[in-house]
């Protein structure tokens, strides 16, 4: 028996698989984004670690105090070793060879034209002298490496993009000035080198232009003899030099450090791309129910004959459940295939961004294909489950009955009840949020009222439908008279299934309402604070996190028509509130003037006070924590300099976002407490332009003073709101980008209904094109009916997303947030757009049932 | 009733003269070839305006066939078809549609009705789709004649099976189509409900003047005819006029024989 039930379920699968098709295709999408998540992050990975294992030497000497990671180091200096600490290490036993290393990540190197050689994705520009070590991960393709001072290096990537051929002249800003040198070689990587740019001197030039210093260096590469292991040449150095004098990792331990500083972001990029795929998951989910659903509701003479002749209903609602398996399997192998597809898709479109992955790196784990397919079928077959059990408890009396499927009329009030409270309960989680005084709590808060909410809607959906989809039609339909009325008919026929696939539409247009409004919430209220606060003209600052080098500040300060410009640093101390407690943190070390560019709101005393000698401020939520008052005096220990006390002359409120938390003391202060090669450069610059001076003058000559830097970028008030906007787009798009896969699987679900629904009523429209409905008319029946179901999945969507955001921004606006911006234009083009989503989605369907025969159409089944 | 009934559809023969539509030398075939096979074999028929017309024959004979290209569903392969003056072989698609919308009515088997659609609105359809505004006193009696002004509020699954139909009568009628055809209009309902649907279409011939043209097996629904056309084979084999049911039995049950001798 059980034979027979696989091979009905196996037969209805390859009869209806027309109607499967695009639910197979909502299982391989949400299927090929997870596989291609983890492919691409796991290909990411091995192009990393095989980098990592090739950059890294035996045993790695470094200073103690060293800096992990790729951060320029906010001195625009890396922490060094004498010169003859190489000769000590040469010394230990087991080693092979020792040689001094230079690197410095604190550069940036310009072409001729004052262009930026490096990066736009965030990957390092880095500076090194040219050694053995380097011939492990290259090989010099052209030309030959560096000699003396006006040779450079450049990395075969860097050249082709760019253009540079040998002889082209490379300019290099460190800290310690430019070195303007000619391009003699260029060096190609042996393994993939996922986009840093990267430039190489011979030993004396780097550590002249890099570190000041001659015979100095960064770290030191140590080889192991034969037979000697990288742990045992480790404790040789070790007791060589002292145990506590360096910083030693063997090759191992030096790429799992670099491992973990990419892994994080890798992990974060990961994680943020799985939830999208569940999100596009989820909406497949409604796909998949509605077209079971509706195949079983078709099916209901059939399987009451099969139950008439003594199926039980446990083997109806296997076959059903089979028939969710087999398409599950399909769905999701080839969603597998397609995961692998989009993965070199998405490398293809890293390498346009300017991260270069090579496919020689594709990582495919066991684990991927095993996911994929497990989660595919798992999701359809626990979608298929409702419709299953439904056939099941077909009564063997339907095989009698007459044909044509009866509206789900009483869509239960069971599920009208339920839908309220959860929908109730919800709201008051979301109000909770908003009126929620810790953040913490709030954010629990608005999560359940999220989730609530949400579930709420989609249970709630198929009776709101009645009023909704009305209501719409009145206003949308009314124009196309009698077909428009034929298609609200026909939305409202079964509200189930409209409220099905409309859900769809609504949970991804539900989260592009609710961070629009969080993300333009942003804008306003940065915006906003900017406006109140920022009396500075320009900001001057890097996009790559380089520090202001000193020559770019005095070409600054030399600008004509300025009426003062302020530096600002972020110094590191340990510091002692008079309770005792102490922590390490930053103070803000600035020139007095940044109490005319920076509004602070105070609490207690002056901005300006904090710039006394001997004198500190201290931000209201610190000194509120630790009951401090104007007058109290902190201990100050700066970190490799002096331990003094300062006194509070202000305490600023932490209201706003804008340097929050922040206390200040002047550059002064900082500068007679740490020594002059330990005292960190400035991140930001800020000018203001004499009284008088007209802006567009005065902007253009602060832009032409720092043309040589463009690592530095120059905006004024209007320039940096708008790159700040630009950037929150820029962030929304992305979300947006990734949320349009669960949009085009609801798009898809909308298509499978109207495609499905066209099927069973072809008698209907035989019915209608017979009394003289022409074909134009039927198809923009089918096309309205679309529309409606279409706007008010937006409707839905929009509404709850717009209710999200509105509480998310209540809740941040304890961080700051305190605009909230309803983005009209973006939540009226999106309710407009789902119109035409509509339009699109009744295509098909409304093409092939323009082209089914009359006759046919009536004389069907 | 019968009797009155019978008396005056006697009254309506050979009254009009007019045609309401013709068919010369239409034929249909399917396939080609070896598999070619013969619905209509060259048939030449008279639809007279203001008649109840009956097309009559064995499965297979091609009464449906030819009911669906009088009434242009279906297309001919070769011969003209009229409506009128209109010829209607050979109209595209767009002009077809106007035609059965305006100038036709129809009364299928089963399923005549949208779903979603009450009595009424379904009644109203066809003019509806083509935007004019029914005539509000026609309607009303047309609604009257079929009975139905208790109900025009319900949807079809809230009717019976008789008045499922008559409510599909009502809505060949009301937009006063030049000619109504009916697929086995009673062939899903008990003889009382079939009756009554019969009696509304004879009235409608009487009273209102319609033409009408009604394809069955059922003697008793074709002894409402004014007159009996006979298929067999893709052809026009008899026809009788004024029939009654015993009349039209018995010559179905000579073709019977005849098909199994043959």
């Amino acid at each position: 028996m059980s034979n027979t039930v696989l091979k009905t379920s196996r037969r209805n699968f390859v009869a209806h698989k027309g109607r499967m098709v695009l639910s197979a295709v909502a299982v391989l999408l949400s299927v090929a984004f997870v596989c291609g998540t983890l492919v691409f992050t796991d290909t990411m990975n091995t192009t990393f670690d095989k980098l990592f294992a090739v950059t890294n030497s035996d045993v790695t000497v470094s200073p103690k105090a060293a800096e992990s990671g790729d951060e320029a180091p906010d001195r625009g200096k890396p922490e060094m070793l004498a010169g003859p600490a190489v000769e000590q290490v040469r010394k230990a036993q087991g080693v092979k060879s020792a040689e001094g290393g230079v690197v410095s990540m604190a550069v940036t190197v310009v072409n001729a034209r004052n262009e930026n050689m490096g990066s736009t994705t965030g990957a390092p520009t880095i500076a090194g002298n040219w050694s053995d070590n380097e011939l492990k991960s290259m090989k010099i393709t052209s030309g030959q490496a560096p000699r003396g001072p006006t040779e450079v290096m450049v990395d075969a990537d860097t050249a082709k993009k760019h253009g540079l051929k040998l002889g082209d002249e490379l300019r290099t800003i460190a800290v310690t000035g430019d070195t303007r040198a000619r391009i003699t070689g260029i060096a190609t990587f042996t393994v993939t080198n996922p986009g840093a740019a990267v430039v190489y001197f011979d030993t004396p030039t780097a550590q002249q232009a890099l570190l000041g210093a001659a015979d100095s260096f960064t770290h030191i590469n140590v080889t192991a003899a034969d037979g000697v292991s990288d742990e045992q040449l480790k404790a040789n150095i070790a007791s060589a030099v002292g145990a506590d004098t360096y910083k030693l990792q063997t090759a191992k331990e030096a790429a799992d450090a670099n491992r973990k500083d990419v892994g994080a972001f890798l992990d974060v990029m990961k994680y943020v791309m799985l939830g999208f795929a569940g999100i596009a998951f989820l909406v497949g989910i409604f796909l998949i129910f509605n077209t079971f659903s509706m195949l079983v509701a078709q099916r209901t003479r059939e399987i009451g004959l099969m139950r008439a002749i003594g199926a039980d209903s446990g083997q109806v609602l296997k076959s059903v459940v089979v028939e969710a398996f087999l398409l599950g399997v399909v769905g999701s192998v080839l969603g597998v295939g397609a995961g692998v597809g989009l993965a070199v898709g998405l490398m293809a479109l890293m390498g346009q961004m300017g991260m270069q992955l090579s496919t020689d790196d594709l990582t495919i784990a066991w684990t991927t294909p095993v996911v994929g397919v497990v989660l595919g079928v798992v999701v359809t077959v626990i979608s298929a489950f409702v419709p299953a059990r439904r056939a099941g408890k077909v009564s063997p009396m339907a095989a009698l009955r007459e044909s044509g499927t009866p509206g789900d009329k009483k869509a239960g009030r069971v599920r009208a009840a339920l839908g309220l409270v959860l929908t109730a309960v919800g709201g008051v989680a979301l109000y909770l949020a908003a009126a929620a005084e810790k953040a913490a709590a709030g954010s629990l808060w608005l999560g359940l009222g999220v989730v609530l909410s949400l579930v709420g809607f989609i249970v709630i959906g198929p009776l709101l439908a009645a009023g909704v989809v009305r209501v719409l039609s009145g206003v949308v339909l009314r124009p196309f008279g009698s077909v428009g009325r034929l298609a609200e008919r026909n939305a409202l026929r079964n509200p189930r299934r409209t409220g099905a696939t409309a859900a769809a539409l609504m949970i991804g247009l539900a989260l592009v309402a609710c961070l629009s409004v969080v993300g333009s919430s942003m804008v306003a209220s940065a915006t906003d604070e900017l406006d109140k606060s920022v009396g500075a003209d320009y900001i001057v600052a890097s996009e790559s996190r380089q520090p202001v080098l000193p020559q770019a500040e005095q070409a600054l300060r030399a600008t004509p028509g300025l009426d003062h410009v302020t530096a600002y640093r972020e110094v590191k101390v340990t510091l002692t509130a008079p309770d005792g407690t102490s922590e390490e943190t930053g103070l803000g070390a600035t020139d007095p003037t940044y109490a005319k560019d920076i509004r602070r709101k105070m609490i207690a005393g002056e901005h300006a006070a904090a710039y006394g000698a001997g004198s500190m401020s201290v931000g209201s939520l610190y000194a509120t924590k630790h009951h401090i008052k104007l007058g109290d005096e902190m201990t100050v220990a700066f970190t490799g300099g002096n331990t003094v006390r300062l006194k509070v002359a202000a305490i600023t409120s932490d209201e706003g976002n804008i340097d929050k938390g922040m206390n200040y003391i002047s550059t002064e202060t900082a500068w007679a407490n740490v020594p002059a090669d330990r005292l960190p450069l400035p991140f930001m610059l800020l000018a203001t332009a004499k009284d008088g001076q007209s802006d567009a003058a005065a902007y253009q000559s602060v832009k032409a003073a720092l043309a040589e830097y463009p690592q530095y970028v120059v905006r004024n008030q209007a320039d940096y709101k708008q790159a700040l906007k630009d950037q929150v787009g820029q962030l929304l798009n992305m979300v947006y980008g990734l949320l349009g896969l669960a949009i085009i699987v609801a798009v898809l679900g909308v298509v499978n209904t109207l495609a499905l629904s066209v099927v069973e009523r072809t008698r209907e429209i035989g019915l209608m094109r017979a009394i003289g409905l022409s074909r134009r008319q039927l198809r923009r029946m089918i096309r309205l009916e679309s529309v409606v179901i279409a706007l008010f999945g937006a409707l839905l969507g929009l509404g709850l997303g717009m209710g999200w955001g509105a509480t998310a921004q209540q809740l941040l606006a304890l961080e700051g947030l305190k605009v909230l911006e309803i983005p009209w234009p973006t939540i009226t083009g999106v309710f407009a757009g789902s119109a035409f989503v509509g339009l699109f989605a009744a295509l098909v369907p409304a093409f092939r049932a323009g082209r089914m025969n009359v006759l046919n159409a009536i004389a069907s089944e | 009733m019968t009797t009155a009934m019978t008396e005056t559809r006697h009254g309506g023969t050979g009254g009009h003269a007019a045609v309401a539509a013709r068919a010369r030398k239409v034929v249909k075939a399917y396939g080609s070839g070896e598999t070619r096979v013969v619905a209509l074999d060259d048939v030449d028929v008279d639809i007279m305006r203001g008649q109840f017309t009956a097309i009559m024959g064995p499965s297979g004979s091609g009464k449906s066939t030819l009911m669906h290209c009088l009434a242009g569903l279906d297309t001919v392969t070769s011969g003209q078809i009229h409506l009128d003056d209109t010829e209607i072989t050979g109209l595209k698609d767009k002009k077809l549609t106007r035609l059965r919308r305006d100038r036709i009515g129809f009364i299928f088997q089963a399923f005549n009705l949208l779903p979603t659609l009450n009595a009424l609105e379904n009644i109203t359809l066809p003019m509806d789709i083509a935007g004019r505004k029914p005539d509000a006193q026609w309607l009303n009696r047309v609604v009257e004649t079929v009975g139905l002004a208790g109900r025009l509020k319900h949807r079809p699954t809230e009717l019976s099976g008789g008045q499922q139909q008559r409510v599909a009568v009502a809505r060949a009628l009301a937009a006063r189509p030049e000619i109504i055809f009916g697929d086995e209009p009673t062939g899903n309902l008990d003889s009382r409900a079939g009756a009554e649907v019969l009696g509304f279409l004879r009235r409608s011939v009487d009273e209102l003047g319609q033409t009408i043209v009604m394809v069955t097996h059922d003697p008793v629904a074709a002894s409402y005819a004014d007159r009996v056309i006979f298929l067999a084979d893709g052809r026009i084999v008899d026809e009788m006029h004024a029939p009654t049911a015993d009349q039209v039995l018995d010559r179905m049950k000579d073709f019977d024989a005849r098909g199994r001798t043959s």
